[in-house]
Formats: structure tokens, C-alpha cells, sequence
């Protein structure tokens, strides 16, 4: 990442001669003076340096950070042995997979499907569904270490990765450990990576894909080599890997995007190179593929492979349109679903809520508390259970012909519903709600009494339903649609008052399009007499099997609902927490607790590492800041090489940590500190550029692969950090594992603590742990 | 202006060439005039600007001749006869004039009250009115209501004539700017002839004086950056720096949408400065001396004039409104008719107090003689946040024969931390009590019911025992922190036996408990939430001289920042849906517009002039595409920014296009209820970079053709303006009319409201409206009076054909104004206004509803005949329940015990058919 590739606005040559005050800068500055520089020569480098940078020292270096991140990883990891935070999720979907039935989540499948598979592989048979916080794996015979075992080795994996992004960026390997030491000897990553949780995977193709990037971006004098090729696909593919974990990975495409897209930027600079457009739409071509083209297809992939697994109906049937669920065997509305025609008695359902439309004999109160009257009709309610008081007739208003098709009931028809215990029609009209005033009133009407008659038409309107569609139990979803007023008929959660015995509150809604006004007929009670006959020898044909779906549009409509669901996480939860505390740590979540012997695990991270993090990035962005500024004054405080290195490898390391961070802000739905996991990563990778920059100017330069394409090679220097790099090193892994050994028992969730014990835990008066203990003063 | 005006300076003659004549279109920046001799103009050179300094610059570089002084008069004209046309019609109340009216209202009636938007704004409508004599009496309950005793025209005439003065500003903006006089000319025009803003400035809302001040920044930041390129650091530069910064805090002090504005100028302030840093002639004093002057301008002087804003609005509003309950107890007491006598300071064994909760508003801690629906079915306890003599507790002693303590005689023993204490409803003479029971709303595992148990001369048990634990004091006074003291101590209770804290939040209880809000005891409490003071104490030992206390008022400092606290937590709450709101994406299309006002078949709609409109987005949307095509033609390097015009209309176009988008894209991230009129200071932005292209469009022609094709331009856009003119003044309109002119499906005002032709409206003009035809008239298919009933056919042929009809389009909405968040709130007030003066003395009579007497008795019978008549608090809230009840029958407001009378009446009018 190094060497080529300026950013900077304007380009300047080195200001000759310049009174600067540290000669070496000079030094470095000029390139005629480059040969003197003392780091050019690896053998002048410090005797321990030496020792670090060959490759026996980084692969013992490396072999260590592992077996350690192993190590903790896996320790105790059968503790505890029930169901932890959002292993109700995650563990139940693992289940499904393996029971084959439909689920439905706002996540992509890959993850899961990993989980499904090393659950599949230790014998997990996908009986238990991990309903509770707290449930025991071992009373349920769940073999739930096989399936945690699978997020510590990737989290574990991780540390690796984040070495070779360091080592492969050029840093000493002193620098490389201390970045993944900052991870290693985090909690809040570990006790990620030790549950049933997709965040592990995430953070673990998050990792290989900026390693993989690097990769590929250092081979560019080398273009269209296969090596070139190789990592470019890799790239795309490890991109494509962390989109398939979690949405949050789309933050990932996009980081790579951006700097694909500054890539390009580069290469379409006549000034730089000058190159033809015709080389241009090469390069745009070749990233297209390895970008675009290939994640794309492995994503659909991902979902190809979940729907091919998830064949019976299961619990997310219900997500899905009538279409859809007709695919799976076993739907209930593959089974039931009739044709309705008319003078059917029919009982009908609110989509979202379940609840039937129902009426009785009582009336609306006269007047509503707060002082407004109603018109004191018959109450029409939402009411869960079944009651012969959710029956309705539909009568139609145009003439019907005898018999046959023309008594179906249609897409676009216009009908009146009857009640059939109080003989009454359903009728909205321009009369507020009792709990919104907004919306209008529903209530019924006398069937002899003409005189509303307007006010109890609607329109069935099936949703994307076309001219002559026949309308069908349990498929047929629908809006009703009040002819006069457009209202569409909706109800919401919210219960009405004693008078109404609590029922739910139904009204019409001004929005004649909203989608949760959709309702659907849930069974046919009784069919018109004379045309029984014939419904009956269609209505019995023999067990129907699964209808047959395009792959794309089965896609095309997962998707969707993915993204709006997503985007409806908006309820509150205990241990949400705003993105602006997480740098800082203020906040963690409580994923366990047991009560008999105080254990609980509390998910925090690092203290001394995350506001090392912090402070390097503090660092990092004043630096920049300043450089800009000098050099708007025409001052040149950086040499050269050691700016671009900062500009344009750490640069890439904040546009992860930006772009993995600062959308959150934006976002209205519940978020967790371990959002933050994948920007921490990234802020661990800065913090590691900037004690390179503090320490000394060196670093291994240049690393990019030299090809064809580079004639004259550039002067090369090697990082020597010298003795102190070493000692920082130890040092700040001896503060680290302290700070983790003393916040361990959160993140192990043994042994237990007492309440003083809790208290002194308490690092920040903001974290909110359990079984705290509390100042008492009895008299 | 962006500030790199610094143009690069065209290239110098080939040589051998005689130093020709300027070619006429090199405009920029300056004339050059040739007068000067070698060394002026070097000198001119080596500061950056092209020769052209004379003595005589004219004040913000506006070179104007007299003949365009006369123009602008004619454009003022022009302006003022299209914008204050009949200005008195409609008489009656006009969408968010129902908002803005009333805070007028409440202004002269120095009540206070909170709203979403800074003052400014409504203080100049409220001048209007106060200098025209209004007193203040009218309600502005509903769209549509007529006026009665109103100076309306006078405040309508406040936006009014700032959206006129917005026309010359344009005209200058774009001279400041560098641009023809044809073209300022033609967005003078332009400004003038655009119906949505001739339909929001004429009645009283706050875009307009907006929209103004936006036009006045923009006006004087052109100015003070022509007077930073001439020569900075002189008086008018001052001037003009100054002035800008007294208008971006008018801007930001009518609504916080002028925020965009800050941002804007903020913008082209940092990319100036950005400049200057990189200019290495400026010594980093003189850099220093730029930043300070700009920062002091353009941050410090808003803010005092924001601040100034708030001082005047609290100046007026000294006495106690509506807008109390969403202001803190201090607050509250700095406002007349709540304030508070004092209070002793001591409070001891036998103390009678009322306790606060602090950290909500939901007031004192009160129990009233109903029961838990649920749960142990004890007596109710509450937060209720009105005085009453049910707020009233004694404390008692708990410890080992506490109760028999004679306080009355025995000396003070003052409340320590850790005492045990009983708290005694003296009313119906109860404790404070809790139990492991689940409160009634909230039922999860760490709350405790809290209820209020016992019986006359009952001693209580142990479940009624609460600890005291200070939590903090007042630093003044030293011995809060030891003992309780009224007011300045904040403390919690701990109940003895369970642990878990008296403890109340943000939930309402159902209606059995008047929907007060719910007290519990929480054992998992959040500290904020289990924080209580005592507001007043007395204590039949205490001397009459012994210490008082009040609270302490807060300064302006203080009130100023807990109101845009306020407003903030509010403004972010606007999430409802409103029938007409609209998202930030349909607006530079135009899709939909705004209903504000339907009656007597005449309609006003906000819509914007779609000629203008159309090319207004079509301009900025070019611009942005060839400013994308040029940077990749740099990037593959063509030098088009060698050339002088690309650089000047570039920078142009860039300042126009960056307060565009400022002003437009932050609306995209803002969840809250958005209307097509907040795109309007965008428009005007895109009206002049519409201007500004039309200059670079027309350059190379000669004057006369380019003032042709402005001539053409305006007398479109004048076709198009007279084409919607009757939506925008409520003036009488055909159907068939209204019909041709929908030009999109979208754009549903409802023509089925307008006569068939025109002879109609002389026909009904002297009738007198009837009472029904208001509320229903824009029902689609609605006939005033009566729906005709259909006998179903049975015709197969033409099933139902009068539906048919009705289902062609979708019913538009009520014209209906904007949702005040702050009106909804106090309704509650009626509800719970328990005066309850004599405790029950048979705890069996619980059931009998006492809850909505004698002050609701008070007001009047009929609160829609009532507009002179009460002003109290009741009755007013009341009304503010029913402005957003749009859909409801208006005639329902009567009183609760009234309700059997009204009855018949409602009926008869909702079934007329019935009767």
C-alpha cells in the first residue's frame, strides 16, 4: 500500500533547501540523500530487530499470539453449559438447519450455516430449540461445544490474520504483535468468540478480506499476473463471505468499494502514468469481475444453498408471501388454500397481528374518556380466539349468474360483509376511532336498513393481485378497501378498554396503501349450500405437492423483507447502547447470569486496550490534520515515504474503521457494543501505525511486489524500531492480560463473584453489572 | 460564494499583439480597465485580483446603475401586487395558522407556552397583531374557522411583505453575484411567480420570514465576500461581515431549518479560509486576524441574537400557560400564577409535605380514594402533577413506638438519613404501603405495587416502613446533606422489608387511574428515576419565623438551555404520520402538494409553479452532471479550468449548488413529519442556480436575444402561475378547470369541491354556509347534506356504477394542520383534575366515580360557542384535544356530565337519515 498512490491535493516537489530543523528529515527527504540513510542497509539494523524480522523470529512470534488466542479462546468453554444472550437465536436457526424447516432472519445464511453444519458434525439432531436464556445444553443432551468450538477457532484465527495485515503492510514485527495483542487480550472479542454468536465469523472474513485487499494491492507494478489474479478473487470472495455472515458485512463491501473506486481514481490519472482509456476499461473490468461479479455470485450462492436445505414449512413461513409458501411441504397454506365464492361464511385474519375480525352485540360507549362521542354503533373488534362471532358472510353487489366461475370472488370486487350472529353489515365511516382519532370507526349496520348502504361497500384488494384473480383462504392476502372514504380496514395491538373487553381496537386506516392492513381469509365455515356439490370433488385432490418457485424471485423477495425487517428492530432493549459510547467503552451487555453462585458474563471489552485504540486513532487523526495544514503552508514536517505510508495504508485502515463505524449513527434500529467489534479491529490496526510513527520513521519499504510495470526501483529502507519496540511490546502485553485477567471472570462467567467483588470490577460507573453489591445502612 | 474567486488570470496576449480591448464576455472578476498604468496593475495583480480597483468601490461590490434602481422599484410593485392580491381572503383560519394564530394569541396573553420553533419569527406576527389591537381572544381552533375581532390581514401581513422583500434580494443577490441584469431580472421574476411560495407567504407561518432571511444572508455573504476580495479589514467589509452574522441568527431564530444556513455560509467561511491558508504572502497574524473577525461575526453574533430572541420570548411570557408541564419545577416558578409561597425549611417527625419526583414532570406523589382495578386492589398512588389537597403525607416515625409520638408537643425531631419512616395520606388517612405484588402496568419482576393502606387510627405494619437515603443536598446549604430540608434535599425511599425503591416513570395508568402516572417500588431502580424532594412542609411545632424556603429561579442562561433541551427531545419526536406530509425525495419532482384549506367549494393547496419548479431541479441536476463530467475530463487532462469563465461560473454555480444541497440532503436523514414546504429555501437556491445557468446559457448572445428569451421564460412561467393562481389564493374555480389542471395523478387537491362554472359562486355567495358543510366537504362523493342511499340492481351489465365512479381516485385528505406536540400533553389535566376536597369516610364508597367534577361544570356548556367566552385551562385544553381530532365530529367537546344531554344531539347529526 505504499509508495505510489498520492492523495495529496497538490503536488509539490520537496522544497529544496529548506531551513528545517531535523536534519534527518532532510535526509530522508531528498532522494539524492537517500543512500545515507543508516536504515538502508539490513544488517546496520539493531541486533534484536534482526533477530524479529527474519522469518523463523515472525513465525515463532506468530506461533505464540496463536497458541495463545487458542488458549483463550477455548478455556472453559464449556461454561456455562446453558443458553447465553442471543444463542436463542443463532443455536435455534443452527436447529432448523438441521430439522430442515423454513426460518426466517434478517441475517444472511452463511454463518448459520456454518453453525448447522459443525452442529450437524458433532450430532446435534435439532431437537432442542434454545428457546430461553439460561436453558441447559446437558439436561437437553445439545453437544454445544462442537458448536462454539466453531466461532473460537475463526476468532482465534483472526489474530493470525491481523498479524499478517501489520506484517504485510510493512510494519516491524514488533508493531504486527502489538496490533494483534490489542485483540488477543480483549474480552469483549472473546467472549464473542466463545458463543454461538455470528459475530466471530464476521470479524474473521472482515480481517481476510483488508488482508487479501493488501495483498492485492501490493502486487499492482505486477498487474494480470496470476498471483494478481489470485488475491483479487480472494478479495472478492472473503467480501463475499463476510456479507454472507451478518448484514453488517455490507459495511465491509463498501469499504472495499471506496477504495476500489480512489483504486481507479488513481488509475484513470492521465497525469500519473498516462495511460490509455482502453488500459483504464481494463482494470474497470477486471474489478468488476473480482468485486462485483464473483462475491455476487457466491452470495446468491449462500442463499441457493439455504433454500435447497430449507425445504419443510417452518416458523418463517408466515414472513413469506402465499407464493412462496406454497414451495414448502408441509404449509399449512399449501394444504387449505380454496377458492372463496360468494354467500361463503368465512372467518378472516389480521396478517400481522392474528387477530380475527370480529363484532358483537355490544356498542361503543357514548362517549370516550376523552371527552369524544362516538356514534354508539355495534362494536367491531380484533378478538384471538375462535368464536362464532368472527363470522362473516360476503354478499355481493353486483347480480351473480347460477352457477360457476362468476360467483368466485375476484381481485377488484367490490362486497359487503355481513355479520352473520347479529345480521348486520360492516360499515366504516367519517367517525374517530376510539384510540386514534385519526383513523375512522368501524361498526355495522342493519342488513334491511338501506339507508348507509354506501358506507358498507369495500374493495377487496388482494395484494399484488391482478385483474381476475380469484380470492383464496389462507393465500388470498388482502386489503379492504371502504368504497366512500378509501379507508383500508387495519387494526394495531393496542387494546380497548373494558367496554370493548379488551379486544383489539379496529379501524380504518387513511393510508389506503398501508402495508400492515392486509388480512387474509383463515377459513371457510360454511360454504354457499347449492354450490357445496361442486366444491367438494375440487377440493379434495390428493396431498399437493410443493409448488415450484424461480430461485431468483425467491431471492429477490428474502431480500426484501430482510432489509425492511431489519430496519424494524426499533424496540427497545435493556443493554442498547448509543454508537457514540463505544470507543470509549461505556456500555457492555449482560449476555448471563446465574443466580446461585453469582456467575454472570457481562460482555466488555479491554479497558486499557480500547482506550489505546482511542488514543491512537486521537493520534492518528491529529497528525494528518497537522500534516495538512503544514503543507498548506508549504511546510513539509513528514518525509515523504513515511506520509504516504501513513496517507495510504493507515489512511485504508480508518476508512475500514469509519465505514464499519459511523453508519450507525444514522441508524434507528437497537444497537450493541459489539457492533464496534469489526471498528475496534480496525482502530487495533491503526494503533499499531501510529506507535510505528511515534517509535521511529522506519518500516519496510517498499513492499510492494516489484513487476514489470515498475522500471526503476525506489530506494528501499527497513524498520528498525530498535530495543524499545521490543520492551513497549511486553510491556503493553503485560498491562493488557492484567486488565483481561481482572475482567475475566465477566468474560468467562466463572468463578463467581461476590457483591465487593462485582463492585471492584466496576472499572466505569456506567457499566451495569449484576449482583452488585449495595451500600447498605440499616438503622 | 466559495471563496476561490481568486481567479486565474486570463493568459496574457500572445506578444507583437497589441494589448487589445477586453473582449466584452471576459467579465470577470472585474472589468478591466486599461487606464491603469504597468505598475497599478501589478500591483492589483500580486494581490490576487485583476486591475480594476478604483477609489469608488462600490459598498459590497454591487456595481448598480440608476436605471436598475428604477427596475427594482417596478419588480417591488410587481411583487407586491401578486403577492398581497386580496390578502384578506379566505377570513377564516388557514392550515398551520391554527398553530401560529393561537402562540400570537398566547403571546398578548402572556401565557406561556412551548413550540417547536424559536421566536423570532412569531414575534414579528405577534407585533402585527398587537399593533393592529388584538386581544388575544381568539382561538384559531380549527382550519376553516371564520375570524372574529382578529387583525389577520395585519399578520398575514408580516410574512406577506417579507416574501415580497424577498424578490429585490434575489435581484440583488444575483448582481452581487456577478450576473447580467437580465438574469437577476428574470429570478426577480421568477421569485415573484412561484405559487407555492405566494401561497406560503401569504398567511401566517413561519417559512416565509425563513425564506427571507435565508435570501438576506445569502445577499450579504455575497456582499462581504466581493468586499474580502477588494480589500478586507475596512468598515463596510465590518459591515457587511457583521450584518451577515445578525442575519443567520434571524435565520436561525425562526426556525432551526436556518441551521442549513449556518452550515452553508459555515461552508464557504472554512473554504475562504482554507484559501488564505494556503496564500503564503499572508503572515499567519493577518490569517489569524481573518479567522477571529469571521468567528466573531459569524458565531458570536448569532448566538447573542439567538439568545437575545429567547430573552424577549421570556420577557413576554412571564405568566404560567399551557406550556408549563414541559418545564422543570424551577421553571415553572419563575412564570406568574405559579409561583409558590414560601415554605419552611425544616421538615421533622410529624412534617406535613408534598413530595416531587424529580426527574420527570409527572409532579407529586398522591393517592386518591380509588382502587387497583388488579393486583392487591388497594387504594391508587400516583404521580399527579397538579397542587391538591391529595398530595398531602405526614411523616411518622416507624421505629419501635413512633406512632404514638407526640409531635405536636414533643420538640422537633428532624428526618435523618436512615430513618424509618411511615408516609400518611392525611386525606383518607393511609400509608404509603408495598408488597411483592405486580404493579398494575409495568409487571415485571423487579417492581412492587405501591398503594396506600390502612384505616383511620390503624398504626400501619411493617409493609408500609420506608428507609431515607439522602442522595444529595444543596451545596449552599450545609445541613441538607445531614438532615431532610424542603427543597434542597433529593432523596430516595427504600422500603424496609423488600429493599426495592419508591421509584416512578414515564408510564401512564390507564384510565381507572385518570392516566397519572405509575409509582412503584423497583428493585433494579435507575437512580434518576428514585429521586424525590419535598416541595412544601409544614409543621404545627415550627414558630411562624422559623427559616423558609423557595425554590431557586434559574437565570435566563438556565431557561434558555432547558427549552432547547425541550424542544430538541420534542422536535425529534415528530414522528406521526400526517395525511399530507411528504418524503425529502418526491420534492424537487414535485410530486404532491399540501392541502390547506377547503370551504365554500374554493380551495387553497400549496403547489409549487411546476414550470419553475421542474427547471429549477433540472438545472441544479445539470449542473452537478457537468461538474462530475468536467472533474473526470481534468482527470484525464483537459485544462478546463484554465478557462476564466468555467472557473467564474463554476464558482458560481458551486456556492448555489452547495447551499442546495445543504439546505436539502440533511432532510433525508430526519425521521420526523416533513412537508413539501421545507423544501422552499432550497428552491430559492435552485431558482438562482437556475438564473445562474441561464446566464452562462445566454452568454455569447446579444443582449437584446437574451432578454428576449427571459421575456419568454417569464411569461411561461407567468402562464403557469395563472394556471394554479386559484389554488394558491382560494379563489373560485370550475371543475372542469381544476381537472385539466392535474397534471400529475399525484397532485390530489379534490376538484369535486369546485363548482361546475363560475356562475355558482355569485349564486351561494349571499347564502350563509351551512353548519354541515364544512366537516364533509372534501368526502369524496360526499354531498353536502345527505348521502343518497343505493338500491342494489341486479344488473349485471353496469354492476354498481355509482361506485365505479367513486373508486377512480383515491380520496384526498383533510386539509389538516400540522400535529403541536405540545398541545396534546395537558389534556390529561381535565382528567385528573380531582379536586376531591372531602376525604371519604367509608372506604366502600371507592367506587363511585368522583373524578370528573365540579371545574369541568364551570366552563361553558358548549365550548364551540365559547370562543370569547373562558380562557381557563380546561376548557382550552380541551379544544387542543380536538384539533387533532380531525376526523371526529367537532360538536362533541361538551363536558363529561353533560354527555347524556349532548347525546341526542351527536346522534341526530351523525344519522341524520336516522331521525
Amino acid at each position: 500500500m505504499a509508495g505510489k498512490g498520492k492523495t495529496t491535493p497538490r503536488q509539490r516537489r520537496p522544497a529544496q533547501g529548506e531551513a528545517s530543523s531535523s536534519f534527518e528529515y532532510d535526509q530522508v527527504q531528498d532522494d539524492e540523500h537517500v543512500g545515507d540513510v543508516y536504515y538502508q542497509n539490513p544488517k546496520n539494523r539493531n541486533q534484536i530487530e534482526q533477530l524479529l524480522e527474519t522469518h523463523k523470529g515472525s513465525a515463532i512470534v506468530v506461533a505464540i499470539l496463536t497458541a495463545l488466542a487458542f488458549a483463550l479462546r477455548f478455556y472453559k468453554i464449556n461454561h456455562p453449559d446453558q443458553v447465553v444472550f442471543d444463542e436463542v437465536h443463532f443455536g435455534k436457526f443452527a436447529s432448523y438447519y438441521i430439522m430442515r424447516e423454513y426460518y426466517f432472519d434478517v441475517h444472511p445464511p452463511f454463518a448459520k450455516m456454518l453453525f448447522g453444519l459443525a452442529g450437524w458434525f458433532v450430532g446435534f439432531d435439532g431437537h432442542f430449540k434454545f428457546d430461553n436464556i439460561g436453558d441447559s445444553y446437558t439436561t437437553n443432551h445439545v453437544p454445544y461445544v462442537g458448536m462454539r468450538a466453531l466461532p473460537a477457532i475463526l476468532g482465534s484465527l483472526t489474530i493470525p490474520v491481523v498479524y499478517a495485515i501489520m506484517k504485510e503492510s510493512g510494519y516491524s514485527t514488533v508493531i504486527a504483535a502489538f496490533s494483534a495483542s490489542l485483540i488477543l487480550f480483549d474480552n469483549a472479542h472473546i467472549a464473542q468468540s466463545r458463543l454461538i454468536l455470528l459475530d466471530a465469523t464476521l470479524i474473521f472474513f472482515m480481517s481476510l478480506t483488508i488482508y487479501s485487499y493488501i495483498r492485492f494491492r501490493k502486487l499492482r507494478y505486477w498487474e494480470f499476473s496470476i498471483e494478481w489474479w489470485t488475491w483479487l478473487i480472494a478479495t472478492g470472495a472473503f467480501m463475499a463471505c463476510t456479507w454472507g455472515s451478518k448484514v453488517n458485512g455490507i459495511l465491509t463491501v463498501v469499504t472495499i468499494g471506496i477504495a476500489v473506486l480512489v483504486d481507479l481514481w488513481e488509475v484513470l490519472d492521465v497525469k500519473k502514468e498516462g495511460h490509455t482509456m482502453d488500459y483504464f476499461w481494463r482494470h474497470f473490468t477486471a474489478r468488476a469481475i473480482g468485486f462485483i461479479v464473483v462475491p455476487f455470485i457466491l452470495y446468491l450462492s449462500f442463499f441457493y444453498i439455504h433454500f435447497a436445505i430449507l425445504t419443510q414449512s417452518g416458523p418463517g413461513d408466515n414472513f413469506m408471501s402465499p407464493a412462496f409458501q406454497e414451495t414448502l411441504s408441509g404449509n399449512e397454506m399449501l394444504l387449505n388454500s380454496r377458492d372463496i365464492h360468494y354467500y361463503d361464511i368465512v372467518t378472516m385474519r389480521h396478517k400481522d397481528t392474528k387477530v380475527f375480525l370480529h363484532s358483537h352485540v355490544e356498542r361503543y360507549p357514548l362517549t370516550y374518556d376523552d371527552g369524544r362521542v362516538s356514534s354508539q354503533g355495534q362494536q367491531v373488534t380484533g378478538y384471538g380466539h375462535n368464536d362464532t362471532n368472527n363470522n362473516w358472510q360476503i354478499i355481493p353487489t353486483k347480480s351473480l349468474p347460477e352457477t360457476g366461475k362468476g360467483r368466485v370472488v375476484r381481485h377488484d370486487d367490490v362486497i359487503q360483509l355481513l355479520h352473520v350472529n347479529t345480521n348486520t353489515h360492516l360499515l366504516t365511516h367519517d367517525v374517530a376511532s376510539p384510540l386514534m382519532p385519526t383513523n375512522q370507526e368501524f361498526t355495522t349496520w342493519p342488513k334491511d336498513d338501506h339507508s348507509r348502504h354506501n358506507d358498507t361497500l369495500f374493495q377487496l384488494v388482494l395484494t399484488e393481485g391482478h385483474n381476475g384473480q380469484a380470492w383464496k383462504s389462507k393465500s388470498g392476502h388482502f386489503r379492504l378497501i371502504h368504497m366512500p372514504t378509501r379507508v383500508s380496514m387495519w387494526t394495531h395491538s393496542k387494546q380497548l378498554p373494558d367496554w370493548a373487553f379488551k379486544q383489539q381496537e379496529i379501524n380504518g386506516n387513511k393510508n389506503p396503501t398501508e402495508k400492515s392492513a392486509t388480512w387474509y381469509v383463515d377459513d371457510i365455515i360454511e360454504e354457499d349450500a347449492e354450490f357445496e356439490d361442486l366444491e367438494d370433488e375440487e377440493s379434495k385432490p390428493a396431498v399437493k405437492a410443493p409448488k415450484k418457485m424461480n430461485f431468483f424471485r425467491k431471492f429477490g423477495e428474502l431480500q426484501l423483507l430482510m432489509l425492511q425487517h431489519n430496519a424494524g428492530l426499533t424496540a427497545s432493549h435493556p443493554y442498547a447502547s448509543n454508537p457514540i459510547n463505544w470507543p470509549f467503552l461505556l456500555s457492555g451487555i449482560s449476555f448471563w447470569t446465574n443466580n446461585d453462585d453469582k456467575k454472570q458474563i457481562y460482555l466488555i471489552g479491554n479497558l486499557i486496550g480500547w482506550w489505546t485504540c482511542v488514543v491512537g486513532l486521537s493520534i492518528y487523526i491529529g497528525i494528518l490534520g497537522a500534516d495538512l495544514i503544514a503543507r498548506r503552508r508549504d511546510m513539509d514536517p513528514i518525509p515523504d515515504p513515511v506520509r504516504n505510508r501513513l496517507w495510504n495504508n493507515t489512511g485504508f485502515f480508518l476508512l475500514v474503521w469509519a465505514v464499519h463505524y459511523l453508519p450507525f449513527f444514522l441508524m434507528n434500529r437497537q444497537l450493541f457494543i459489539h457492533h464496534y467489534l469489526p471498528s475496534h479491529l480496525a482502530s487495533a490496526l491503526i494503533a499499531g501505525a501510529v506507535l510505528n510513527f511515534v517509535l521511529s520513521d522506519t518500516f519496510n519499504f517498499p513492499i510492494s511486489i516489484r513487476g514489470p510495470k515498475l522500471t526503476k526501483p525506489k530506494p528501499s529502507t527497513y524498520s528498525d524500531i530498535g530495543i524499545k519496540g521490543p520492551v513497549i511490546l511486553i510491556g503493553s502485553c503485560i498491562f493488557l492480560f492484567v486488565m483481561f485477567t481482572y475482567l475475566a471472570p465477566l468474560t468467562y462467567g466463572t468463578p463467581g463473584l461476590t457483591g465487593e467483588q462485582v463492585n471492584s470490577k466496576r472499572l466505569l460507573s456506567t457499566w451495569t453489572l449484576h449482583f452488585a453489591a449495595k451500600k447498605t445502612h440499616e438503622v | 460564494m466559495s471563496g476561490n474567486v481568486r481567479a486565474r488570470r486570463p493568459a496574457s496576449p500572445p506578444p507583437g499583439v497589441p494589448h487589445a480591448a477586453p473582449i466584452a464576455t471576459q467579465r470577470f472578476p472585474h472589468p478591466r480597465e486599461d487606464h491603469l498604468d504597468a505598475d497599478a496593475r501589478r500591483a492589483a495583480a500580486s494581490k490576487g485580483f485583476a486591475p480594476g480597483r478604483t477609489k469608488n468601490y462600490p459598498p459590497g461590490g454591487l456595481h448598480l446603475t440608476s436605471v436598475e434602481w428604477k427596475l427594482l422599484l417596478v419588480i417591488v410593485l410587481v411583487a407586491s401586487a401578486v403577492r398581497l392580491f386580496r390578502l384578506s381572503k379566505p377570513n377564516s383560519v388557514v392550515f398551520d395558522e391554527v398553530h401560529f394564530g393561537k402562540f400570537a394569541s398566547k403571546y398578548i396573553k402572556t401565557q406561556y407556552f412551548v413550540d417547536v420553533h424559536p421566536p423570532l419569527a412569531k414575534l414579528l406576527i405577534t407585533l402585527a397583531a398587537f399593533v393592529f389591537g388584538y386581544d388575544g381572544q381568539f382561538d384559531f381552533k380549527d382550519i376553516g374557522k371564520i375570524y372574529d375581532h382578529v387583525p389577520y390581514v395585519a399578520m398575514r401581513m408580516v410574512p406577506a411583505t417579507l416574501g415580497v422583500a424577498t424578490v429585490p434580494l434575489a435581484y440583488l443577490t444575483l448582481r452581487a453575484l456577478d450576473c447580467r441584469t437580465t438574469t437577476a431580472l428574470l429570478a426577480s421574476f421568477l421569485i415573484t411567480f412561484e405559487n407555492g411560495m405566494v401561497t406560503q407567504s401569504r398567511h401566517i407561518l413561519l417559512d416565509s420570514p425563513l425564506i427571507f432571511f435565508t435570501a438576506l444572508t445569502v445577499f450579504l455573504w455575497s456582499g462581504f465576500c466581493n468586499e474580502d476580495k477588494h480589500e478586507p479589514f475596512t468598515t463596510s467589509w465590518w459591515t457587511w461581515l457583521t450584518l451577515s452574522g445578525l442575519s443567520l441568527g434571524a435565520v436561525v431564530s425562526c426556525k432551526w431549518v436556518g441551521l442549513f444556513t449556518i452550515a452553508t455560509i459555515g461552508v464557504s467561511t472554512i473554504m475562504q479560509l482554507w484559501n488564505l491558508l494556503g496564500d503564503l504572502r499572508v503572515p499567519p497574524r493577518l490569517f489569524m486576524r481573518h479567522f477571529i473577525a469571521r468567528a466573531l461575526c459569524l458565531i458570536v453574533v448569532p448566538t447573542l441574537f439567538y439568545m437575545a430572541m429567547f430573552q424577549i420570548h421570556f420577557l413576554i411570557l412571564e405568566n404560567s400557560g399551557d406550556g408549563d408541564g414541559f418545564m422543570s419545577s424551577e421553571f415553572q416558578h419563575t412564570l406568574g400564577g405559579r409561583g409558590m409561597a414560601d415554605t419552611y425549611a425544616d421538615i421533622a417527625i410529624g412534617s406535613q409535605v408534598t413530595i416531587r419526583h424529580v426527574n420527570t414532570q409527572g409532579g407529586y406523589l398522591h393517592s386518591h380514594p380509588h382502587n387497583y382495578p388488579g393486583g392487591s386492589k388497594q387504594q391508587q398512588v400516583t404521580l399527579y402533577p397538579h397542587r391538591d389537597q391529595n398530595n398531602d403525607f405526614r411523616i411518622y416515625n416507624a421505629s419501635e413506638n413512633g406512632m404514638d409520638f407526640d409531635y405536636v408537643n414533643s420538640p422537633l425531631a428532624y428526618v435523618t438519613p436512615n430513618m424509618r419512616i411511615k408516609l400518611r395520606h392525611i386525606a383518607t388517612e393511609k400509608h404509603v404501603h408495598s408488597h411483592d405484588i405486580r404493579p398494575p402496568v409495568s409487571e415485571v419482576d423487579f417492581q412492587n405495587e405501591v398503594s396506600a393502606y390502612g384505616m383511620p387510627g390503624f398504626a400501619g405494619d411493617a409493609n408500609d416502613d420506608w428507609f431515607v437515603e439522602i442522595d444529595h443536598g444543596d451545596k449552599r446549604d450545609k445541613e441538607s446533606t445531614k438532615r431532610l430540608r424542603t427543597l434542597r434535599t433529593t432523596f430516595r425511599l427504600r422500603h424496609a422489608l423488600t429493599g426495592c425503591y419508591l421509584f416512578s416513570h414515564k408510564v401512564k395508568l390507564p384510565d381507572w387511574g385518570f392516566e397519572q402516572q405509575e409509582v412503584t417500588c423497583n428493585k433494579n431502580a435507575v437512580k434518576d428515576n428514585s429521586l424525590w424532594f419535598i416541595e412544601t412542609a409544614q409543621h404545627p411545632a415550627l414558630p411562624a419565623n422559623a427559616p423558609k424556603v423557595n425554590y431557586k429561579l434559574p437565570g435566563f442562561l438556565g431557561k434558555f438551555l432547558e427549552l432547547q433541551q425541550v424542544m430538541w427531545t420534542t422536535n425529534a419526536g415528530l414522528t406521526d404520520r400526517h395525511t399530507f406530509d411528504s418524503r425529502p425525495d418526491s420534492w424537487p419532482r414535485l410530486r404532491r402538494g399540501i392541502n390547506f384549506w377547503v370551504k365554500d367549494h374554493r380551495q387553497i393547496y400549496l403547489l409549487g409553479n411546476p414550470m419553475i419548479w421542474w427547471l429549477s431541479s433540472l438545472a441544479v441536476f445539470a449542473y452537478f452532471a457537468v461538474r462530475v463530467f468536467l472533474i473526470l475530463r481534468a482527470k484525464r487532462g483537459y485544462k478546463d479550468f484554465n478557462n476564466t469563465k468555467v472557473v467564474k461560473y463554476d464558482t458560481l454555480c458551486g456556492f448555489l449548488f452547495i447551499g442546495w444541497g445543504l439546505h436539502y440532503s440533511p432532510f433525508f436523514i430526519m425521521g420526523r413529519q416533513l412537508f413539501l414546504h421545507h423544501y422552499f429555501p432550497a428552491l430559492y437556491f435552485a431558482i438562482l442556480l437556475l438564473c445562474v445557468v441561464f446566464d452562462l446559457v445566454t452568454s455569447t448572445l446579444r443582449p437584446r436575444i437574451r432578454l428576449q428569451i427571459a421575456a419568454v421564460l417569464v411569461i411561461v412561467a407567468i402562464w403557469n402561475f395563472q394556471h394554479f393562481s386559484p389554488l394558491a389564493y382560494g379563489s373560485p374555480w370550475t371543475k372542469s378547470k381544476c381537472e385539466s389542471a392535474r397534471w400529475l395523478k399525484t397532485w390530489d387537491f379534490s376538484c369535486n369541491d369546485f363548482y361546475d362554472n363560475y356562475a355558482q359562486y355569485n349564486s351561494i355567495a349571499a347564502a350563509t354556509p351551512t353548519k354541515s358543510e364544512a366537516p364533509v366537504a372534501t368526502t369524496i362523493g360526499g354531498e353536502p347534506g345527505g348521502r343518497a342511499a343505493i338500491v342494489v340492481e341486479d344488473n349485471a351489465a353496469q354492476p354498481i356504477a355509482p361506485v365505479d365512479e367513486h373508486s377512480t381516485a383515491v380520496a384526498p385528505g383533510k386539509a389538516e394542520p400540522g400535529r403541536d406536540i405540545f398541545a396534546g400533553e395537558p389534556v390529561k389535566e381535565v382528567k385528573s383534575s380531582v379536586p376531591a376536597p372531602a376525604p371519604p369516610r367509608d372506604p366502600h364508597e371507592e367506587k363511585q366515580i368522583s373524578q370528573v367534577v365540579t371545574q369541568a361544570t364551570d366552563t361553558p356548556a358548549n365550548s364551540d360557542q365559547s370562543t370569547d367566552a373562558s380562557s381557563s385551562s380546561s376548557d382550552k385544553s380541551i379544544e387542543s384535544e380536538l384539533k387533532s381530532v380531525a376526523a371526529a365530529p367537532k360538536e362533541v367537546a361538551g363536558p363529561l356530565r353533560e354527555a347524556e344531554v349532548e347525546a341526542e344531539k351527536v346522534a341526530q347529526e351523525l344519522y341524520p337519515d336516522d331521525a
